[in-house]
């Protein structure tokens, strides 16, 4: 709990509200849990909004911190050119795509830019075989074996690849996220 | 290479809510200062959004509450994480079997232990020196007894445990005590029943789901698999093994459905004369193995008569208790048999378990009637009525003057023996193997440091200490209060063994499947233990000494005698209930719905393959359309 005290203004608050899906008071509250990552002399309110925090200080977040996916994750929501900071809009796009009051279009837009390890706006076989290893664990005893992780992305591609391009593209994702019940609830990070 | 958001920006910005599109927010501020917003209708529109999201999330609230009702919830996730979902199957199926007896000794607490109490506190062992013409009968200790042999009469159920609450025996002759203690067994036969069924048609609704090639959806499983919201190393990593098996069982499932699909005529006949071959050697091994505690029980009795085998106690010693070794014997070596077997027959590995489970469960629960039937021997004479011993009080008076506490014992050392089996397993093999041979070099250590949690072995233990409850529980009524305790402790038992000494497994199998299969096994044992209930409550007349029935011809004319007490009109109709009359019509009618609910099942099937192969049309359409999309934009762009 930062000792700053520094509060947004309301009129931020209401602007964050139109802007985000998350409403003004989770705004407060990832407000000072950003500031909460700034060192001490830079958590002033108009300073916060300019900060930007480094991906390292953004991973030892508890709530991302044993996250398989979470490079990737910092990466999509970063703006910066370099891709390796967050400002503070850029951490309330996060939690607000993570939120419950986000639609499962936004939702599946950015699940496909986070599982396309690669950048190039299509998901291929490597992007999949990556995938399929972040869930499964990194190590070596608890990956598939080869012939396996070949059956399981067949099958996928068999399955959602309609125009038989062996990629997944985001119009296709998008379709075979839309028939699945759960992907909404799962795909959801409360601070 | 262009960024979605720099393209996104190129692009005319189209009305709607700007916040809903995925652009960082400073493209969506900029767009939201150059469009004008209806507020009302946002509010409108969220306040709908906000009602439909407060009652899905109190819906999963009160899913999680009644999930958190289930003791040792946690403890069984963490299980399935680590070891497999076969493991988790063994544990809940033992917490199952702790709820069932708990709700037996419930039951019989209520319908035996406080009627006999209501009406005045029961009376002590007969006295030493009263005779009947059915013998004397003096149970519990005589005189100053050593501890050594206190501790045997505890373990034996001898001595002063003999006229307790514990056994038949004790409870006094009062008719209305008789009565409850005739419907407590039936109630609580019919409420194992109805349990088990319950627990086994629900197994059934998740395999046929899970199990069914259609709708299996590899891509479902991968990109809704991950739940963000977990948090911490120990949840994750628990998540990760979780997905890692479930993956691993559906494809080995689905390969082996893929290589059932494309065998050729003569390759299936090859495999069901295969599968028969070996369904016909098991059915060979077992007939041998009965046939040898058959015969070694019949050359027991020969051999106790030669003089040589009087002579040396040793040698007595082992006749004494050949068809036990004989027993002992046989279920050792020939389970591993049926597991080299299993494989071969060309199953998914959820289904070799439950053959394998089947063939050792029939192989131990002989054992346990080759007893009862030497019991029965016993009592009856060998079913002579005739026999001088059994011809005054048809039974054996003289050797049991109360037979119903002397099964009751037989039970109870069963149960007792069971446990302490057990015990000394871990104690003697699983942690001495991890701890000792751990230390060693080479193959030895290796051997000792993938030890793996026998599902099969295990659940058949719990199988058959279950039944042996069954059998005992009529003649015994705290029997299933001291399964209750034996249960308990095994479960910390097992799950301290798991932990310490087991490694996790290298294959696993679909829980569904086996939770299906389980409890219909169990349903087996209740079928076996019910025969020889029935046959002692209508056949076998009581003890004229002991027990609530004392006296009576039969335990169960007790429930005619106290018809004929009520009112006309019921005692009508409840003899009606037991005439032709009623059954004949009742049987006819029951397999009239039997037969319509069969036909019923049939035409759902072909609705089910009809509507199967209209997805495949429709799949086979999108991919037709896709091509003609891609098709026709690549003839508008060279246009």
């Amino acid at each position: 709990m930062g000792g700053s005290g520094s509060r947004l203004s309301k009129e931020l608050l209401a602007e964050y509200q139109g802007s985000t899906l998350t409403g003004s008071l989770p705004s407060a509250r990832a407000h000072r849990r950003f500031c909460e990552l700034l060192p001490q002399e830079h958590r002033s309110v108009e300073e916060s909004l300019q900060a930007r925090v480094s991906l390292e200080q953004i991973l030892s977040l508890p709530e991302l911190k044993a996250n398989p996916f979470k490079e990737r994750i910092c990466k999509v929501f970063s703006t910066s050119p370099s891709r390796d900071s967050l400002s503070f809009e850029d951490f309330l796009d996060l939690l607000s795509v993570f939120s419950d009051t986000a639609t499962p279009d936004i939702k599946s837009h950015y699940a496909f830019r986070i599982f396309d390890f690669d950048d190039d706006g299509t998901l291929n076989r490597e992007d999949l075989s990556q995938l399929v290893n972040c869930l499964t664990g990194e190590s070596e005893d608890t990956r598939l074996s080869a012939s396996e992780m070949k059956q399981l992305i067949d099958n996928i591609l068999e399955e959602s690849d309609i125009d038989r391009d062996g990629t997944i593209n985001l119009s296709e994702f998008q379709h075979v996220i839309s028939r699945s019940p759960d992907f909404a609830s799962s795909f959801k990070i409360v601070l | 290479m262009q960024t979605s958001a720099d393209a996104a920006l190129q692009e005319q910005p189209e009305p709607g809510a700007s916040r809903e599109l995925p652009w960082p927010m400073l493209a969506r501020r900029a767009h939201r200062q150059r469009l004008a917003r209806d507020r009302v209708a946002q509010g409108a529109g969220s306040a709908g959004a906000q009602w439909t999201r407060l009652i899905r999330r109190s819906k999963e609230k009160v899913r999680e509450g009644l999930r958190s009702l289930q003791p040792w919830a946690w403890t069984l996730k963490r299980i399935g994480g680590q070891f497999g979902a076969g493991t988790e199957s063994y544990f809940s199926l033992l917490r199952f079997l702790l709820l069932l007896n708990v709700l037996a000794s419930v039951l019989t607490a209520c319908m035996i232990l406080l009627p006999t109490w209501l009406e005045g506190t029961p009376p002590g062992p007969p006295a030493p020196n009263a005779s009947s013409p059915c013998g004397s009968y003096n149970p519990g200790s005589h005189g100053l007894v050593t501890f050594a042999t206190e501790l045997f009469n505890l373990l034996s159920g001898e001595g002063f445990l003999e006229w307790s609450p514990l056994f038949y025996g004790f409870y006094p002759p009062r008719p209305h005590l008789a009565i409850t203690y005739l419907c407590a067994a039936f109630a609580i036969g019919l409420l194992y029943l109805l349990l088990i069924l319950h627990r086994s048609v629900s197994g059934l609704k998740q395999t046929l789901l899970a199990e069914s090639e259609a709708l299996t959806r590899y891509s479902h499983r991968v990109f809704s698999a991950w739940d963000f919201g977990l948090s911490g190393e120990v949840h994750v990593r628990l998540r990760q093994r979780l997905i890692l098996y479930e993956l691993q069982v559906e494809l080995e499932e689905a390969r082996v459905r893929r290589r059932a699909a494309v065998r050729t005529l003569g390759q299936q006949a090859r495999l069901w004369s295969v599968r028969l071959l070996l369904n016909l050697v098991v059915l060979a091994l077992l007939g041998a193995a009965f046939y040898g505690i058959y015969w070694a029980t019949g050359a027991t009795v020969d051999l106790q008569d030669k003089p040589l085998i009087q002579r040396t106690p040793v040698l007595k010693l082992v006749v004494d208790y050949l068809p036990s070794i004989f027993i002992s014997v046989v279920n050792f070596v020939l389970p591993p048999v049926f597991k080299l077997i299993a494989p071969l027959e060309g199953y998914t590995r959820s289904r070799q378990i439950v053959f394998i489970l089947l063939r050792t469960v029939s192989l131990r629960l002989v054992s346990l009637l080759v007893l009862l039937f030497s019991l029965w021997n016993e009592i009856t004479c060998g079913g002579d009525a005739e026999d001088e011993r059994c011809k005054t009080c048809d039974y054996n008076y003289k050797e049991l003057p109360c037979w119903e506490t002397r099964m009751g014992q037989e039970m109870y050392k069963l149960l007792l023996f069971d446990l302490l089996t057990g015990l000394a397993v871990i104690l003697l093999y699983q942690f001495p193997r991890k701890l000792l041979c751990g230390l060693c070099p080479g193959v030895l250590g290796r051997f000792a440091r993938t030890q793996e949690f026998q599902v099969p072995d295990e659940v058949l233990g719990l199988i058959y200490a279950q039944t042996v409850v069954w059998v005992g529980s009529f003649f015994c009524p705290l029997l299933p209060l001291l399964n209750t305790v034996k249960f308990l402790l095994l479960f910390y038992l097992k799950k301290i063994t798991l932990f310490s000494t087991c490694s996790p497994a290298s294959r696993t199998f679909r829980a569904s499947t086996v939770n299906f299969f389980f409890p219909l096994v169990l349903l087996l044992g209740l079928a076996i233990s019910a025969v020889p209930v029935l046959y002692s409550i209508f056949l076998i007349p009581p003890s004229k000494l002991c027990g609530p029935f004392r006296g009576q011809s039969s335990i169960w004319v007790v429930i005619p005698a106290s018809i004929r007490e009520l009112p006309q009109t019921a005692q009508n109709v409840l003899f009606f209930l037991g005439t032709q009359a009623f059954a004949v019509p009742l049987l006819l009618i029951s397999s009239i719905l039997m037969a319509y609910t069969v036909a019923l099942a049939n035409s759902y099937g072909r609705l089910i393959s009809e509507l199967k192969r209209q997805i495949q049309t429709e799949a086979q359409n999108k991919v037709f359309l896709a091509q003609r999309a891609v098709a026709l934009s690549s003839a508008d762009r060279t246009l």
